[in-house]
Order: structure tokens, then sequence, then C-alpha cells
């Protein structure tokens, strides 16, 4: 399908869409979030945003303190349901880092979204681990 | 839009209660250009927001309201404002203000009136344009998507149902079509999301809210399929010939998720039309075209046909230096004029000989007697008397006869206390100071440009 090109659909959702987010910051100087989850930075922008982009990448906790990592396929853009090449992955955490790596960058797939990769992994990582403990407990009693 | 070429297929999704299928030939449809139109959001907007306005109700004040009082102003002198006041007594009412839009009671300001121009007109080609846009929209999974539709588990978009689809009769059933196509998810979400609506509007009959499911789009008038989808919350059904903006781009905006039946599907080239072919069920109608037909920049900028011709990236950027003032940094006035140095070299010179030559001068016409003061100094008093008288001599000597002057070593009587070399300078010395003041005198004349000078010599008296 002659896919409206990113270009066109950035123009047509940059000013509102379903996952866009406005906090902080006073009116027009709010900072623009997106809640899509094909977006690294969670950052309204063209280069993050998982909707005008043919080739995105997601990272996300999976079941079972996993990492889902899927980047989605050009050839199969309009159908949504297989789109993304998933894989679930429950390494350590350098094993995982290389992996995504490979995947983003060495691939020259989106070499551009490297450090945001690598920076969302390290994230859901630790909110996983954290999951599994328990989040701090504060030691309230007096010294 | 790659032309006559490449219309790719939309396969249709079987449902349970298909019969065996011949092959996946059979089982696709090739896309309509409906869906490859220019998809334009602004066109959509403003058609949206106009058609929406022609299914108003008008509403107004009673035409009445606040005039029915015989009331009248009291005028001036009662100590109370001008306002009309209604007449007669005995009750709350009278003597109260009527008639105006600050008074209790009285009529608004600018009360709404039912020939109001509640319905918008709006020209057919752009409301199609705007049905053909929404259409466009909604066979791209990013702008439905971004609508909010829940599409992960659909197998395609846009979504074809087999036939079987139009007849089915029960709810039940029909959910278990959904389900089967992945459409679940968005009817689900619409149900989850029924809630009483915030504000006057509950009160007002619009007591509920919820969002928007898919759009079930058939065919063949009289499908059985409308009655068993329109109890299911947010689905909403439709006939191809008989597609509503307000359903495909609720709210103005572009991508309702819409499920096709197969006849449906197959009747949108004739209702359209195709870029080239006119529509035959709208009289004289083409497809509009899109102002680029090919809108991917990226794959235009990095095009061969665009490289090729485009200059190379500037990696360094060239800073401009800071600017120095030539007239003080004379690096920089010799970049801009070379000759400077010769000429600043010779200024330099031609300075130093000038106040040399000028110090020449001076001490030319002053010449301070160095040698005989230090030696006139050295002297005793007897010795400095007699050097005093003789050369005071000697310069009346030489006032008086000039000619002397010519012969070297002409004599005045002296006493032996004075040496040789004195007596010669003494005599120069004098002889000098003799020329030097005649010469400045003659300068003393032409300098002033003394023109009565002949009078002033018969004033003084004085001869040449």
């Amino acid at each position: 399908m002659a896919t409206v090109p990113g270009q066109l659909i950035w123009e047509i959702v940059k000013k509102n869409n379903s996952f866009l987010v406005k906090e902080f910051g006073n009116g027009t100087a709010s900072v623009k979030f997106s809640k899509e989850p094909n977006n690294l930075y969670n950052l309204h922008s063209y280069k993050h945003s998982g909707l005008a982009n043919k080739k995105t990448v997601t990272i996300q906790p999976g079941k079972d303190q996993s990492v889902l990592l899927a980047t989605t396929k050009t050839k199969k853009q309009n159908k949504p349901s297989t789109l993304l090449n998933k894989s679930l992955m429950k390494k350590e955490f350098n094993r995982m880092a290389k992996a995504v790596v490979n995947q983003v960058a060495d691939n020259h797939y989106r070499p551009d979204l490297k450090k945001a990769a690598l920076a969302r992994l390290s994230v859901v990582n630790r909110s996983l681990k954290v999951s599994k403990s328990g989040a701090k407990k504060k030691n309230r009693q007096r010294l | 839009m790659s032309a006559a070429a490449a219309r790719p297929l939309v396969t249709v999704q079987s449902l349970e209660s298909d019969m065996a299928t011949d092959g996946a030939a059979a089982n696709s449809v090739p896309l309509p250009d409906v869906m490859r139109a220019a998809i334009r959001p602004d066109i959509v907007t403003f058609v949206h927001g106009q058609i929406s306005k022609n299914a108003r109700q008008p509403y107004a004040v009673s035409n009445r309201a606040g005039h029915q009082t015989s009331a009248e102003s009291w005028g001036t002198g009662r100590a109370v404002s001008r306002i009309p006041r209604v007449a007669g007594g005995g009750t709350h009412r009278a003597g109260q203000g009527a008639f105006g839009n600050m008074c209790r009671g009285g009529r608004m300001f600018a009360p709404t009136k039912i020939w109001r121009r509640w319905h918008r007109q709006v020209n057919v080609t752009q409301k199609r344009h705007a049905v053909v846009s929404a259409i466009a929209a909604s066979a791209v999974p990013s702008l439905v998507l971004a609508r909010g539709h829940k599409i992960e588990e659909v197998p395609e978009l846009p979504l074809v149902v087999s036939d079987a689809a139009e007849a089915v009769e029960k709810t039940s059933a029909a959910l278990k079509v959904l389900k089967q196509i992945g459409a679940h998810p968005d009817a689900e979400k619409a149900k989850d999301s029924q809630a009483i609506r915030a504000g006057k509007g509950k009160a007002r009959n619009r007591r509920y809210v919820s969002r928007k499911g898919p759009l079930v789009v058939y065919g063949n008038e009289g499908a059985k399929l409308v009655k068993a989808f329109r109890n299911i919350p947010g689905v909403e059904i439709a006939h191809v010939s008989r597609l509503n903006l307000l359903k495909l781009a609720p709210g103005g905006h572009l991508g309702r998720f819409v499920i096709w039946t197969k006849y449906a599907f197959e009747k949108l080239d004739s209702i359209y039309g195709t870029f080239d072919k006119v529509s035959e069920k709208k009289n004289g109608y083409v497809l509009p075209r899109a102002k680029m037909i090919n809108a991917d920049l990226a794959r235009i900028i990095n095009s061969d046909e665009v490289q090729s011709v485009v200059k190379p990236i500037k990696k360094e950027v060239k800073k401009a230096p800071l600017k120095k003032n030539p007239l003080k940094n004379l690096n920089v006035m010799l970049k801009l004029n070379p000759y400077a140095k010769a000429a600043k070299r010779m200024a330099l010179l031609a300075e130093a000989q000038r106040v040399k030559a000028k110090q020449d001068k001076l001490d030319k016409k002053r010449k301070p007697i160095t040698k005989i003061i230090t030696y006139f100094c050295c002297l005793s008093m007897h010795l400095r008397f007699w050097v005093y008288l003789y050369f005071i001599g000697s310069l009346l000597l030489v006032s008086q006869s000039r000619a002397s002057l010519m012969q070297p070593g002409w004599k005045l009587p002296c006493p032996v206390y004075l040496s040789h070399s004195v007596i010669c300078l003494l005599q120069e010395e004098a002889s000098a100071i003799n020329s030097a003041s005649k010469s400045w005198y003659k300068t003393m004349i032409s300098d002033s440009d003394y023109t009565e000078f002949e009078n002033f010599t018969k004033w003084l008296g004085a001869s040449q």
C-alpha cells in the first residue's frame, strides 16, 4: 500500500492524538509526552514517534520479570497483528544490552535510537527488579 | 501513488461459517483507489464542523419573556433610578424594575431568536473530498491507532470480512465475528468506557457517554447484520452508499476503525471512482488529487536524482574571525594596504629629518656658547673682566668695520692673559652673533610683511 509516508502521518498526528500527554510547564510551555508503546523516550516528537515511523523499537516489561524487545517489520505496515518482531529476553543485563544493540544499531535498523533503547532497557530492568523485591521501605523508626 | 500498476491486494478474513474457500486468489480484493486519496485533515475538520451544525434544533427564549408588564419609568425627581417600573400596587411586584436586562424579571440582553442561522451549507465536492479523506485515513494503522482504537490484534487494515458476515442474525454471533477478526478489544474498550456524562448534559437527556468502537460497513440493502450488530455498545453500522463523515471521522478526527464486508469493499470503486475513471454513482465525480504524488520526503531527499545534484555537506563551518581595526593594528593594515609600510617608514624618516633640520636651524640661530661659557666660568674674576671687555670690543669693531671681517687674524690690542684660541673663539663668536642678528633683523622685516616700514622708519627717525 502506498503508505502515507511518515512525514505526512506526523503532520496529522502531531497536533493531537490519543497518546499525547501534556504535562508540567504552563500553557504552551508544557512538555509533550506520548504514551505509545513504540516510543522509546515517551517523548512526543517525530524521531521518537511510534506512529510516524516505519521502523520502530519498543522495549517493555514482559511476563515474569522478562523484557520484551520488539521491532516493527517494514513490510507488514498494514497488518497490525503481525507487525512486530517480538522477543522475550530473560538474560542478565549485559547480554540483553548486547542483544538490543545488535537489533537496533548493528543491523542498521535504527542506529539513531541506540542510546534511547539502551536507556529504556536499563530503566525497565530496574523497574522489574523493584517490582520483584518491593519498593524501598523507609525505616520510619527513630534510631 | 504508483499509477496504474500495483493495486495491492487486501485479504478477506474468512469466518467460521464460510464454506470451503478456493485458494488465496478468491480471498483477496484489490485496494480501491479511494483508500489512496489525499488525506486532508484540514478539509475534514472544516466540513465536519459545518456538517455537525445541521442536526441542530433551534432554541430560543420566549418572544414575550420579560415584556409582559405595563411598566413605565417614574422619571426624575422621585429619588429612584429611571428604570421603567411596574405600575399598580398592592403586591411586591409593584414598583419593581422591569424590561431591562439588568432587572430581575426583565428580558435578557439580545434574546435568542429562532431565526438564527442553524444549518450550514457545504459544497458537494468539499463534502465528498472530506469523506474520501476519511476513508483513506481509515486504512492507515497509525492514524487509527492515533485516534485511539485498539487494533493491535487486527490482522490487516483495511479490514475486510467475507460476505458471510452480512447474514449474521444474532448479536451473540456478531460478537463472535468480532472476536474472530480481532475487533473485539475495540468493542470492549467502548463498552468499558460507558460513564455518566460530566456536566449539565446529564440532566438534559444526554446522560451517558462512551467511546466509539468499530464502524461496520455493509453493501447489501436489508442485510441482517444491521440488526445483529446494532446493540453492541460502541459498534455502529453504515451502508456503503451512505457513508457519513460524522461517523467516519468522529469529532473531526481522522481514522475511525472500519470493518468492511467484501461486498461493500468492492462497491467502493464504483461509488467513488478511481483517479482516472469517473464515479458511476456520483455524477461526474473524480477522486481528488494530492498536491504531492510522492510525499515521502526522506526518500525523495535520499534519492539518486536529488543526491547527485546536491552539493556536499559543509562539515566545517567557517566562523567569521574577529574584526581588528586596521588603524590600530599594523598587520591588519598591511593586509589591506601593503604600501602602508613604506609610507609609514618614509613618514617617520621625514619626520625625523624635519625635526633634525629644525633643531639644526635653531641651533644655528641660537648657537649656544658652550665652550666660551664653560671657559668663562673657569676663569678668575680678573680674567673674566678682560674677556668681557675684549668680547664687547670685538663686537663693536665688527659692527663698525665689516670689511675687516674678511681679513682673518685682525687684531685687537689685548692683554696677554687670554690665549690665542680663546681670542679666536671670541672673535668668531662676535662675528657669528653679528651676522645672526643681522639675518634675524632681515627675517623680521620680511616675515612681518611690514608694508608701512617707510612710515615707521620716518617715525623712528632711524636710518638703515
